[in-house]
């Protein structure tokens, strides 16, 4: 009580303070030189006082203080017990979003069996997550009661409605005719700085005075394709002769007919999610009207008249995905616009919207980013403005439903910047300096807006100092601005990107950012004047500033360059298209609408394509009046319209099945099989097994009545305890030769770039050295600092797979590695075909195993996509071969127990033995395992065992998922997640696995059967193989797979795959193992991208660092 | 504050025979609306009538007059040009004279034993202010009605001063700009169709006729200006009012006067027939 009573008000102080100075002292510098004890009673009245204190910002500094002191600051103290168990029940209210009582738990169970590092986990996991659930949910309610949203959360029935359409778009020519068509163009926005992601509504809403951002309108046109720039996002409106409601997406190609309520508000069934948060979000169908049973056709007759209906179409002018110019917020704000003017929300039905009118909009597209679970910042609507703006947070004032609630407002003050601050000349030479351009990747930049979220809180050094910096970089980016001088704009920028920003978040740059840069600077010297990360990340939309007299040459070099290095690199980042360059150009209007009438009144070109070959099929007498009209309409166009005329052959070509019969892709697809060892025989086994319901997600598990326990302590070799024979035991056989590093580098990653198919082991993820390096480079340059150290090289072998063998073997080649001498590949020999996953199955894995429920809005979404993936594997054919993709991402890597085998029937181990005859040893270990070396002091303990495995664990944090060392019926044995009888049977388990194995080759190939010299003997090795695989058990398992397609898009499937795992040898009676608790920093694994900043910030990558010799 | 005149709006050429419309008063006595009009501004001791009507519609509408007749000057509007000029129209009948104004589609029912038109006399005799009765109205039928923003200032009265006033304003506007602290979520004052003004009122209207002269002249706008200029209050009267040119305006019309009055409960009895007997 002593030290809480001394220790915690300093820290509660600091999130009292009104000094600034004190306000903003970090956490970090709090914590340094505390004790663990100091520690706790801090987080004790941490706890209390974010429980008590009703300020939302306080509470959530001091929630994130918590997750900060039991993620980093804990773990940290050497006197805290690394070993510890989750309450199951815990871990479940965290999956389903109860963060109190899963936090009560966690707590309850830390006062009964004392604080440990596996339970500060728990606890940082919940606290994060509560702070990020209580941010979100007052943006939530923030948005529902701003003045002009919240009368649409009351609307309950059709008769409420108080909306009408404007007489305007009642008026036609005859009763036959189509109604008017009112279309809005909008601009999208670029930002030239958003001083540290100060437009995330939660860093707006707290720290308003730093909230600013520099944001400019603009047309586009992609260089070399279109003529012209124009406003790149249009939406259309007008009144059908139907009681529904007609959405069509021109550019996704996608359209669909609504006639209830329900279909309104199911946004994941198709691709038209945005235009319905629209239409929900303009009021047209109110949010307080879902589930209430009411009809859609009484709704709309309140507001257009009896069986009338509204037609809605978006068209973005091609510009791709990820272009981060923002162009679905702003094609939703056209959307809402349009919506709006259509029923009087907006004064003026054409022309430009008033301040107070973009201002509507701008509301209504957060509340439609809320509806349809996606969100951005507060100025990506910026393209609703005119020209080039200052947008600023605003202090809550007395009547502002913030006001009380958060120190700054929901939505910010626009400042137009006219002639007068930036004057025409400034903007022409920003124009005549500046080469917009897509990278062509495409990312999720969600991750790196929370760590900037977190940063801002903790106030770290020297990370709130640089959002300092990058505030201040603003007000010199107006002054250059202004001054017309792009030159030094452009310094400002790149100062921007390579200083504060990268400073505040490390993972904005990447490889590839980076080499066009350095590429670009080579090519143009002096004339390449900066670069400007657009939006939250790099990769994607991205702007170089040249000299004017050097821009049209720059453009096409840019392109160029791009090509060349996405070429380079399409292995190891995810691209999802190739490069673009825009042209663009300011637009001094915002967003404006024309009410279009007769000929004049074309729906968008891809409209046209995508409907008129589904009319032309049918009978004339078959279409509607309004489907008549529009096809009218069409043929007029394609007589007088230029760009009509040229898009008849590729209409015609839509109505004709395709020419080319050649099959390439399926060919390809039989050719990768065969290249790469697929058994056929054993595909249509599986296929056969998994459609009958032999083998399955529930048939993965073991019998209900096996006997997990959990392992004690005394029961494994505990690697902080080697003793110095040990230690000098392993540094003797490392100086003899006896030991090879095998890294499994068969994988793409799922996880690591969500299906993206890139290899892992090439991704450049992190910096080290001051270059970017991948998990090849990191392995590589440990084994190189071993050997060194052992005055012996240590031989490294990448085990690969059809995906990663060539780019892996190019990669090293370019690195100078010693192929064949000190470097091996082990290709990889087996492979599997995805199967379409049977509906039984994907109910399995939603339903039957524990997930993380979502934001309520992100829940809604996930069961309508769900419902439509179910749909998807009923059509396609459940457990039918998975072929309608790229043939890469058919296939899939049937495990990590092959990794080995393949060693012996490949023949790299008899290669390898054969040059090197005193091998007794493999260190075999995942890519992402970061830590794992060779450990001399392991490797003695190994040798000395005499065990044929041996294996490490780590003693077990929340977040590691999927089985663990158990006690299964008496004996020792990794069990895998998944065959787990029970879930909760991993809870109990202390140990995770960290699949990193010692592996003894002459013991393991007596396990086998085999000998040294009958390694030669391929179909004897083979056989041997195939005898030992059927002694391990086949696992089912869902992957996503992402299908690209479009303009940047991409959809996520889940697939049915089969496995089977190394960890399962621990099953064999036959087979002596041994296992020993390593460090956490030598055993974990880097899954997930979002991982890295943890990683960066508690010491892991310093110590990855120390490992490596470069 | 002096006021004996009124002036009657009828002139809307969409509704010109809705004052026409026969109905049984409260005393069971079947009159035109126009009549119950004109007997509500009697009874709160209004001396002189004034009614602004379509051309040609005088005589039909002297017949709908009852015993008031002879008191009644009709005010002819040569075009539809808007409820602003139709009120305009009555400035030579009001002269320099504060008045109540009421409109020829609405009827009111009372809450007490004060008559609607009444209530709001009193009141602004006692502000000395012009004064638009005001209902609270829910937001889904902001769309038929003038609605008005301000604060109260009555006290324990419902009296409000006026700050802004906007005619037929979505939802969405009126959440910005219209909400009154003390009404329940979702209401907003909508008006009445009863007004006391003052001749000021004429001077505005014509300022914005000529601002805009191809423009139907609204009174909304004109009320909106008298805001920013003088005090201008707003009066939720006990009673209710009845728009007979809504859908089943009139028949909602006739029964609250009939629940109101003496053949409450014939009227209610044969309500609760229609009510049991269920059609096959």
């Amino acid at each position: 009580m002593s030290l809480a009573s001394s220790a915690s008000p300093r820290l509660l102080e600091i999130i009292e303070a009104s000094d600034p100075a004190r306000r903003d002292s970090a956490l970090d510098s709090w914590c340094a030189g505390k004790t663990r004890a100091e520690l706790l009673a801090a987080c004790d009245e941490l706890d209390a006082y974010r429980r008590r204190e009703g300020n939302l910002y306080r509470r959530v500094r001091a929630l994130f203080f918590l997750a900060a002191l039991h993620r980093y600051h804990l773990p940290a103290r050497p006197e805290l017990p690394r070993e510890g168990r989750v309450p199951y029940e815990g871990f479940c209210h965290l999956l389903d979003r109860r963060f109190e009582e899963a936090i009560g738990l966690f707590q309850r169970a830390q006062q009964e069996a004392g604080p440990s590092e596996t339970l500060s986990s728990a606890l940082a996991s919940a606290y994060h997550a509560l702070a990020f659930q209580t941010l979100a949910d007052q943006v939530r309610r923030t948005v529902r009661s701003t003045h002009g949203n919240a009368w649409m959360f009351r609307l309950g029935h059709p008769l409420d409605q108080p909306l009408r359409v404007r007489r305007e778009l009642l008026v036609r020519e005859h009763a036959s005719a189509p109604f008017p068509l009112l279309r809005e163009r909008t601009p999208v926005r670029m930002d030239l700085t958003h001083c540290g992601w100060s437009d995330i509504f939660f860093l707006g809403m707290d720290f308003p005075e730093g909230a600013r951002v520099l944001n400019v309108s603009i047309d586009l046109g992609v260089h070399g394709r279109d003529s012209a720039t124009r406003p790149p996002v249009e939406a259309y409106f007008r009144l059908i002769d139907e009681p529904a409601i007609r959405l069509a997406s021109a550019d996704l190609e996608a359209s669909a007919c609504l006639t209830t309520l329900d279909e309104v508000f199911d946004f994941g069934r198709d691709y038209l999610g945005l235009l319905k948060a629209a239409i929900i979000a303009a009021g047209l169908v109110p949010p307080g009207i879902e589930r209430s049973g009411a009809s859609l056709a009484e709704l709309l007759a309140s507001m257009f008249g009896p069986g009338r209906g509204f037609e809605l179409v978006s068209n973005v002018n091609r510009i791709p995905k990820g272009s981060r110019l923002a162009v679905s917020t702003n094609l939703l704000g056209a959307l809402i616009g349009v919506c709006m003017r259509a029923t009087g929300q907006i004064q003026s039905l054409t022309g430009p919207m008033a301040e107070e009118e973009r201002r509507m909009v701008a509301a209504r597209a957060i509340l439609g980013e809320w509806l349809g679970g996606s969100g951005g910042g507060w100025q990506d609507s910026g393209g609703l403005w005119p020209g080039i703006k200052l947008i600023e947070g605003a202090r809550a004032e007395p009547g502002d439903p913030e006001h009380g609630v958060s120190r700054g407002r929901l939505l910010p003050r626009h400042t137009l910047l006219g002639l007068d601050r930036i004057p025409a000349e400034a903007r022409r030479r920003l124009q005549d300096s500046l080469v917009l351009v897509h990278g062509g990747m495409a990312q999720n930049v969600g991750p790196i807006l929370e760590m900037a979220t977190e940063k801002y809180l903790l106030r770290k050094e020297p990370e709130w100092s640089a959002r300092q910096r990058a505030i201040a970089t603003l007000d010199d980016i107006l002054a250059l601005l202004a001054a017309g001088d792009i030159r030094g704009l452009g310094r400002a920028l790149t100062g921007n990107f390579f200083g504060p920003l990268q400073t505040i978040i490390p993972w904005v740059s990447n490889l590839y950012t980076e080499r066009l840069i350095e590429r670009t600077r080579a090519a143009f010297g002096d004339d390449f004047w900066g670069f400007w990360m657009l939006g939250g990340m790099a990769g994607g939309g991205m702007g170089f500033i040249f000299a004017p007299e050097r821009r049209a040459e720059a453009q096409a070099q840019l392109l160029e360059t791009m090509l060349r290095t996405k070429r380079e690199l399409e292995s190891s980042l995810p691209f999802a298209m190739d490069p673009v360059v825009y042209d663009f150009a300011i637009n001094e209007h915002g967003s404006v609408a024309s009410l279009l009438h007769g000929p004049e009144a074309l729906l968008p070109l891809a409209f046209y394509q995508h409907a008129v070959p589904g009319w032309l099929r049918r009978e004339a007498r078959d279409l509607s009046a309004r489907e008549r009209g529009d096809l009218q309409q069409f043929t007029l166009a394609a007589r007088s319209d230029p760009t009509f005329v040229q898009a008849l052959p590729t209409l015609l070509d839509r109505m004709l099945p395709s020419a080319d019969g050649s099959g390439a892709p399926g060919r390809q697809l039989d050719q990768l099989l065969a290249d790469n060892g697929f058994d056929r025989a054993q595909h249509e086994q599986i296929r056969a097994d998994l459609r009958s319901g032999r083998i399955g997600l529930a048939m993965n598990r073991l019998p209900p009545s096996t006997r997990i326990e959990d392992v004690a302590a005394r029961d494994l070799f505990d690697a902080a305890s080697a003793t110095e024979p040990l230690r000098r035991a392993g540094e003797s056989a490392l100086h003899r030769g006896e030991v090879a590093v095998v890294t499994y580098a068969a994988g793409v990653g799922s996880r690591w770039t969500q299906g993206a198919g890139v290899a892992k082991a090439l991704h450049p993820f992190a910096k080290f050295d001051g270059h970017h390096r991948s998990f090849a480079d990191v392995h590589l340059a440990k084994s190189r600092r071993t050997s060194a150290a052992a005055g012996a090289a240590i031989p490294h072998l990448f085990t690969t797979s059809y995906l990663t063998h060539a780019p892996i073997e190019r990669h090293l080649r370019a690195q100078g590695a010693a192929l064949d001498r000190e470097v091996f590949l082990s290709p990889g020999k087996s492979i599997g075909l995805r199967l379409v996953p049977t509906v039984r199955d994907l109910h399995f894995a939603w339903e039957e195993t524990a997930q993380q429920k979502l934001d309520e809005q992100k829940e809604k979404m996930r069961e309508s996509v769900r419902a439509a993936l179910a749909q998807w594997a009923r059509t396609v054919g459940e457990g039918g071969d998975y072929t309608d993709n790229l043939p890469g991402q058919c296939l899939h890597p049937v495990g990590h127990w092959f990794e080995i085998p393949n060693l012996l029937k490949n023949g790299t181990l008899a290669r390898l033995l054969a040059a090197r005859p005193q091998l007794r040893t493999l260190l075999a270990h995942n890519i992402d395992t970061l830590g794992a070396t060779v450990d001399p002091a392991l490797l003695g303990w190994f040798q000395e065992s005499g065990a044929t495995l041996g294996w490490e664990v780590i003693p077990r944090r929340i977040e590691d998922h999927g089985g663990g060392l158990a006690r299964v019926d008496g004996r020792l044995r990794m069990v895998e997640g998944l065959a787990l009888p029970r879930e909760e049977d991993e809870f109990a388990l202390t140990y995770y696995s960290t699949n990193t194995c010692w592996i003894d080759i002459d013991r393991l190939l007596a396990l086998f059967g085999l000998t040294r010299g009958e390694l030669a003997d391929a179909e004897r090795t083979a056989a041997a193989v195939r005898t030992m695989a059927a002694r391990v058990p086949t696992y089912i398992t869902l992957k996503d797979v992402k299908k690209r397609w479009g303009h940047g898009q991409e959809d996520i499937f889940p697939v049915a795959q089969f496995e089977k795992l190394w960890g399962d040898m621990t099953a064999l009676a036959d087979c002596p193992q041994v296992f020993a608790v390593v460090p956490r920093q030598r055993g974990q694994q880097l899954k997930d991208q979002a991982q890295l900043d943890g990683w960066a910030r508690d010491g892991s990558a310093q110590h990855i660092a120390s490992l490596c010799a470069w | 504050m002096r006021i004996r005149k009124v002036l009657v709006t009828a002139a809307n050429p969409r509704q010109r025979t809705l004052p026409l419309q026969t109905l049984v008063d409260r005393a069971g006595e079947p009159k035109s609306a126009l009549q119950i009009i004109l007997e509500e501004a009697a009874g709160a001791g209004i001396e002189e009538f004034g009614v602004v009507v379509c051309p040609g519609d005088e005589p039909a509408y002297a017949d709908a007059c009852g015993a008031l007749r002879s008191r009644v000057r009709f005010i002819v509007q040569d075009a539809a040009r808007g409820y602003g000029h139709a009120v305009l129209c009555g400035r030579p009948f009001v002269g320099d004279d504060a008045f109540l104004h009421l409109v020829g589609d609405h009827l009111h029912v009372s809450h007490s034993a004060t008559s609607c038109a009444r209530q709001l006399l009193e009141i602004a005799k006692a502000e000395n202010a012009p004064v638009s009765a005001v209902q609270p109205t829910r937001e889904s039928q902001l769309t038929s009605f003038g609605t008005v923003g301000g604060r109260l200032v009555g006290g324990a009265r419902p009296l409000y001063q006026v700050e802004s006033v906007l005619e037929k304003p979505t939802p969405t506007l009126a959440e910005q700009h219209l909400i009154v602290p003390g009404l329940r979520a979702g209401f907003y004052l909508c008006f009445f169709g009863m007004h006391v003004l003052e001749p000021d009122i004429f001077q505005l209207l014509e300022e914005q006729q000529q601002a805009a002269p191809e423009r139907p002249l609204g009174l909304s706008p004109a009320l909106h200006a008298l805001a920013a200029r003088r005090r201008y209050l707003a009066f939720s009267v006990a009673g209710r009012r009845f728009d007979i040119g809504a859908p089943y305006g009139l028949l909602l019309a006739q029964l609250a006067i009939s629940l109101a009055g003496r053949d409450r409960d014939r009227v209610l009895t044969q309500l609760l027939e229609l009510v049991a007997v269920r059609p096959e």
